[in-house]
């Protein structure tokens, strides 16, 4: 059991910058941005900020951060590590500063120019020897070295030990473009697409094809962490983190841990969502709406048992049901998700999640949602957290 | 370029939308059976309808036509000098892209529709318009403009021909890995990428360089692992030694490489996961097949071959 | 006559695959295209024009890759399909000592006027992808 530390910590504000396919300013104009709006829905001034916590592939310093903001000074920074799979990594970093007081309002952020700049998509290469090369040398000579085709390579084992088909995929790219068409923010806005186009779509890596695929983006997002007593003197309800987790697996590697027994399994975020719902004391019926990190389509599915929505093998037949829609089981990835909205490493999920127990989602269900999901990168450490209502 | 110089740059070139490049203008020469032969020559092409007179006069059409792709040919200007033409909306346009920086050159699209078959001693007509300019595009290769020319071909009867749109970016020429390479004056050819070699892998593809596929040995507790490591996660032993491999596997899983294509890897390209019969997992290629024939479950046997002009890398066919 | 066969329109299915094509590419092939569509632009003939511009030799011009794409199509077509368009997109460029696969595929077929789309590609073994696009045919009815 890990340590309790369900509601210490509260989300008191959040933001998303425009995002777009070439911002024309820096990263760190990204983050000084995204921070600054959540200081705004928050109410607070960036100089209350005392903590900051990112990913290790951001490239903005915290203390430029903390100058551009005009914060003064800082008692706490920790990053997390494994690409998207420090989404909730970050914000765990602030729960944990946060509940422990070592801060107390921690401003969790990432930016990047993920279009303009650096791309995922162009691949990893061998410039240099350092232990991450060394990792993808195993996969670099054979040409699989970019993130779609090591998902594609789980994605193609795990369709044939489940049989859960195309279909599915489709109704996960789809729904989720389906909230896209309405977010004025989103890089598909008004963009909606049918199954034709869809199987007539870019082959990407098998059985990937483009709508399976999340875009890549110029664009920063920020929450502002504290605790629940500052959180109930500022601007809007606070949204307390129920739990979080962050878990890595034996054997696990960073996108290609194709050494295990059964490989075609997510045994991470097994053990996230297991030490989620026992430090929250909730279970799968509680949550009322997600965001799951969807970089690829497939990858919601095996979230989607991870977190024992349905068991293996099942949630091709839960999301064909209608579950991830508007009106349905658990309305999912209702920004727009990464696959429609933006690829800001699922911290824009986090923006979500927090707007959907306030209530503010642009695609908000009709029912009350008390608690949402949301989770990080998957093929990598990973972890989730759940988010409710401050009581 | 600051806002306001990209604002006035902007004006002089949008100017240039809808300006015509040239009236309905005839070629050189009429269409005829010497360029037709000339082009089909250097084309491979060996269509009768083009240059087999005798072919031609029994078939449907009765007579010999001109390539459809050399639609344009009619009207290129040949060695003329750049120097003695006129100057027209389109070498304006492009003057005034160079002038500020916009040097690059790339054809990104052309489309051809074709209503009518040209045939010898038929007269192509060509006008051209400059259709629409894009606005600023970041692009692979620099900052620019796609700007883009419809053309419409007509014959001596004023029949129409066929249309052409043509698309093509300037830009800011960056600095590009292929003019890295053009320093040493030589084709350098890409080749896959390899992996670094450090303390604990580089014996192993040192082997493979031998032609040998290793699998690292706890000495102790003599379990295997693959990729190598310097402890053993069974018994912590760091004393190791290796078994060399028979590559006999069975694929795990696989994927088809379509998007995008790295230079120096050839395609189809398909990767699989490869449980050997030692009983280690190896990521590799599945190689001399169809793609569509690797599966789940199939046999392969590997070896290790010279799969481009630096690397040698263990490649697994169908048993 | 009989040497030279031309595919019915009935003969024709969604899906089917045209019989790939290995064009080497050399010198001769650039140049002599080059010169055959009377593009006399110097990076299509001289090495250091082509270095100056970024390439480490003389490239393939647009017209040359537009012969072969038609070229490929009429091949598997036979002399009697009437070419009615030509759409192409470009890629990276043709350099001699590469070597192009063009590969092609029935994508679409319309019954009013015996017209078949044929998506095209050349992927040369160095750089990948130097052309892709449809080309369509319209082939004669049966018999
Ligand atoms: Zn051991």
């Amino acid at each position: 059991m890990v340590a309790n530390i369900k509601d210490k910590a509260v989300i008191a504000g959040v933001a998303n910058t425009k995002f777009s396919k070439d911002s024309g300013v820096s990263e760190l104009s990204l983050a000084a941005q995204a921070i600054k709006g959540a200081c705004d829905d928050a109410g607070i001034h960036p100089s209350e900020i005392d903590g900051m916590a990112t990913f290790t592939m951001d490239t903005n310093d915290e203390i430029e951060v903390a100058r551009a903001l005009g914060c003064g000074g800082l008692t706490f920074w920790g990053r997390s590590h494994y690409g998207g799979g420090a989404a909730t990594g970050s914000l765990h970093q602030a729960v944990m500063a946060v509940s422990t007081g070592m801060a107390e309002c921690v401003a969790v952020f990432r930016a990047l120019n993920g279009r303009s700049g650096h791309r995922f998509s162009s691949g990893v290469s061998g410039a240099i020897t350092t232990a991450d090369a060394i990792h993808w040398g195993w996969y670099m000579p054979y040409g699989l070295l970019t993130p779609a085709s090591w998902v594609a390579m789980f994605t193609q084992r795990w369709m044939k030990l489940t049989g859960i088909s195309k279909d599915a995929f489709y109704e996960v790219a789809h729904a989720t473009r389906e909230y896209a068409v309405n977010n004025p923010n989103a890089a598909f806005y008004g963009r909606s697409f049918d199954r034709a186009e869809y199987d007539a779509a870019r082959k990407i890596a098998d059985p990937l094809q483009l709508f399976d695929c999340c875009q890549e983006t110029d664009g920063g997002s920020a929450i502002i962490v504290t605790t629940p007593e500052r959180a109930r003197d500022m601007k809007k309800p606070g949204v307390a983190v129920r739990g979080i987790a962050q878990a890595s697996a034996p054997d696990q590697e960073q996108m290609t841990s194709f050494y295990r027994e059964e490989f075609a399994a997510i045994p991470e975020m097994e053990i996230a969502a297991k030490n989620v719902y026992e430090m929250s004391g909730l279970t799968p019926d509680d949550v009322d709406a997600a965001v799951i990190y969807d970089a690829f389509s497939p990858i919601v599915l095996w979230q989607i048992e991870a977190w024992n929505f349905c068991g293996f093998g099942e949630s091709g037949d839960f999301v064909l049901d209608g579950a991830l829609r508007p009106g349905g089981r658990l309305p999912c990835n209702t920004h727009g998700g990464q696959l429609s909205e933006a690829y800001i490493h699922g911290v824009n999920g986090i923006v979500e999640a927090t707007r959907l127990v306030r209530g503010e989602s642009l695609n908000q269900p009709k029912k009350n949602i008390e608690h949402a999901l949301v989770t990080s990168g998957v093929g990598i450490p990973t972890g989730g957290a759940i988010l409710g209502k401050l009581d | 370029m600051t806002p306001e110089e990209q604002k006035a740059f902007e004006d002089k070139i949008y100017a240039f939308k809808g300006r015509k490049v040239c009236e309905a203008t005839p070629a050189k020469d009429p269409v005829n059976a010497t360029m037709i032969r000339h082009w089909a020559e250097a084309m491979g092409d060996t269509n009768p309808a083009y240059t087999n007179t005798e072919w031609a006069e029994k078939s449907a059409r009765g007579k010999t036509i001109a390539p459809p792709a050399m639609l344009y040919v009619w009207n290129q200007q040949g060695i003329t000098a750049a120097s003695e033409r006129a100057s027209n909306a389109q070498s304006e346009l492009v003057q005034l892209f160079n002038d500020y920086g916009f040097t690059g050159v790339l054809g990104t699209n052309v489309k051809q529709e074709y209503f009518k078959e040209a045939a010898p001693g038929d007269q192509v007509f060509m006008e051209m318009v400059i259709d629409n300019i894009s606005e600023r595009k970041n692009t692979a290769r620099g900052a620019g403009y796609f700007h883009e020319t419809v053309a419409t071909f007509s014959n001596q009867s004023g029949e129409k021909l066929g249309t052409q749109s043509f698309r093509v970016l300037k830009f800011i020429p960056q600095d590009q890995p292929a003019a890295a390479a053009a320093d040493d004056a030589r084709l350098e050819v890409p080749t896959r990428i390899p992996s670094p070699r450090g303390h604990d892998n580089g014996w192993w593809w040192e082997a493979v360089d031998k032609g040998k596929v290793m699998i690292q040995r706890c000495s102790n507790c003599q379990t295997l692992r693959h990729p190598p490591r310097p402890m053993c996660g069974e018994c912590q032993s760091m004393e190791w030694d290796s078994v060399e491999s028979k590559l006999d596997g069975e694929v795990l899983s696989h994927t088809e490489l379509h998007h995008p294509k790295i230079p120096g890897y050839q395609y189809p390209l398909v990767c699989a996961v490869i449980k050997l019969g030692e009983g280690t997992n190896i990521v590799s290629n599945v190689v001399g097949c169809e793609p569509s024939d690797v599966h789940i479950g199939m046999r392969v046997k590997g070896k290790v071959e010279q799969v481009d002009e630096k690397n040698m890398l263990p490649q697994f066919y169908p048993a | 006559m009989s040497d030279y066969k031309t595919l019915r329109f009935a003969d024709v299915n969604l899906g089917d695959k045209l019989p790939a094509l290995e064009i080497p590419i050399t010198a001769a092939l650039v140049v002599g295209g080059a010169l055959a569509t009377r593009d006399y632009e110097p990076v299509h003939h001289d090495k250091s024009a082509a270095q100056a511009a970024g390439l480490p030799d003389v490239f393939m011009n647009i017209l040359t890759s537009q012969g072969l794409m038609t070229r490929f199509a009429t091949d598997w077509s036979g002399p009697e399909a009437v070419v009615k368009s030509l759409d192409i997109k470009l890629g990276a460029p043709n350099l001699p000592g590469m070597v192009m696969t063009v590969t092609g595929e029935v994508t679409a077929l319309d019954k009013s006027n015996g017209v078949v789309d044929v998506a095209v590609q050349g992927e040369n073994n160095i750089w990948g992808m130097h052309m892709q696009g449809t080309v369509q045919l319209a082939l004669p009815e049966a018999g």
